[in-house]
């Protein structure tokens, strides 16, 4: 039986090895943590306080057959089809796949650290999202800087979802007067895609919360506090809630395929390895031109568990985001490589959608959800919506194969 | 140094945001080519540029992309 070795036991890992037939493949799946964590719903750690049980053992998430490791991979040798895990351990495969999503790196900013430390954030994991919680909590009212540290992070929709819920909190709370709000970003507007910005910005002027574009985190000054941008301009805080720049993955590769940021250079149709056609990259982890979520690496595994099983498939780039814009409305942010971002008007049927999914979502990883979103993905195919919901905006022309 | 970043495909976050990681890894005197699709990227990598003090060398439309090439003057 060849042998499958997938490190990263998150949504994409979990899926792929799912969808593998065990007839056919060995499969082993290797994670440095026993516990896997539903994510998105730091989110409502942070701002709501939400004490829901969001892990699952990665052991009880496979399908019976599918070996778990707990171990750290260390180094990976494509050329020999190698990976070296922690007492000198050595892994051997015919396909390998890295779906170790990302890394926050706080100390890339100077002053960051001790905002992380502090403060807490909403993107590292669960114990800083209740320590973000409690920051949230224990706030009497002043000046609220928030924003992201780097220009690429996990789910572009999350921290103007962030900013949402915190400002329906401080509203709830009676604090709403007493605070201003600022919310910092790279991109030219508030929103980076600008059909979805057309949807985002005039609520966040509805509800008060000043934008500040063109605004890159270069260091924090906590003495002072304030933050500064690399063009020059500078916030004062009270409260800063800034997410950390994040990184790649930390494993060493003999080969050269990792970007000066750790992400791992992947064909954006099939997630190989570039040079490579039995090693894969799936979820955060690559560099592919598309958004880092669930959906995209649950989508991309679909995709890799066909081709390794040699099935024809690509991945369209298709992204699904789900986007909460607080007092019970979402939307989606939905597009692919052929099709620009779709104006999708947020509802409180797109709200119980995404609350649907933090409880469908255990299913999802072994697959058994797969009818419905075979469905649901057809049903909202963003170059129908596009058609329907984007006036202004014509699709683009379209991107050629490399 | 010249550097590609190819954002074609890329509709959210969207090719500005592969500009501004550039920008960050990036030195006085070094070009960034950016490949794009997204129609948008042209009016955002002017604005982008004249935020930052950067220098748009070139901006051409190809048959399947879109091509800027910016100096980065100012870091």
């Amino acid at each position: 039986m060849e042998k499958v070795l997938i490190v990263g036991g998150g949504a994409g890992g979990l899926i792929l090895a799912n969808s593998l037939d065990l007839d056919q493949y060995d499969v082993t799946v290797v994670d440095k943590e026993a516990e896997h964590y539903y994510q998105p719903w730091y989110l409502y750690v942070a701002f709501k306080g939400s004490k829901r049980k969001i892990s699952r053992p990665i052991s009880k998430l496979l399908k019976p057959g599918i070996r778990f490791v707990r171990d750290t991979i260390k180094e990976i040798d494509l050329d020999n089809k190698k990976a070296y895990g922690s007492y000198e351990v050595i892994y051997p495969y015919d396909h390998i796949i890295v779906a170790t999503g990302t890394t926050p790196d706080p100390n890339v900013i100077p002053g960051l650290s001790q905002i992380y430390n502090q403060v807490g954030d909403f993107h590292s994991n669960l114990q800083n999202s209740r320590k973000l919680w409690n920051s949230v909590k224990n706030f009497k009212g002043g000046n609220i800087v928030f924003g992201m540290a780097s220009p690429v992070c996990k789910c572009p929709p999350s921290p103007i979802e962030g900013v949402l819920l915190l400002e329906e909190y401080l509203n709830k709370k009676g604090l709403r007067s007493k605070t201003k709000i600022t919310y910092f970003t790279p991109y030219p507007r508030a929103y980076p895609a600008e059909p979805m910005n057309r949807i985002v910005e005039p609520m966040l002027k509805e509800r008060g919360i000043e934008v500040m574009p063109f605004f890159d985190l270069d260091m924090i000054d906590t003495e002072n506090r304030k933050i500064k941008s690399i063009e020059g301009d500078e916030l004062n805080y009270d409260l800063p809630i800034i997410i950390p720049p994040c990184k790649g993955t930390k494993i060493k590769f003999r080969q050269d395929v990792k970007d000066e940021d750790g992400f791992i250079k992947a064909d954006k149709y099939t997630m190989r390895i570039k040079g490579y056609d039995d090693a894969y990259a799936v979820g955060d982890v690559n560099n592919l031109p598309t958004s880092k979520t669930g959906v995209t690496a649950h989508l991309e595994a679909k995709v890799v568990a066909n081709l390794i099983q040699g099935i024809y498939d690509k991945f369209t780039g298709r992204i699904n985001c789900p986007f909460d814009m607080g007092y019970g409305k979402a939307t989606f942010v939905i597009a692919d490589y052929e099709n620009p971002v779709v104006e999708y008007p947020p509802s409180r049927t797109k709200h119980f959608m995404k609350m649907s999914m933090a409880r469908i979502y255990w299913l999802t990883l072994k697959g058994y959800m797969d009818p419905v979103f075979d469905f649901y993905f057809e049903f909202t195919n963003p170059r129908k919506l596009n058609e329907k919901y984007n006036k202004t905006n014509p699709p683009k022309a379209s991107s050629q194969p490399q | 140094m010249e550097k590609l970043v190819d954002s074609r495909g890329s509709a959210c976050p969207g090719p500005i945001t592969d500009l501004s990681k550039a920008y960050r890894n990036s030195q006085v005197g070094d070009i960034i080519v950016l490949w794009a699709t997204d129609q948008g990227v042209k009016a955002d990598a002017q604005a982008w540029a004249k935020r930052t003090g950067n220098e748009i060398l070139e901006m051409k439309e190809e048959p399947d992309k879109i091509v800027i090439k910016i100096r980065i003057n100012k870091r």
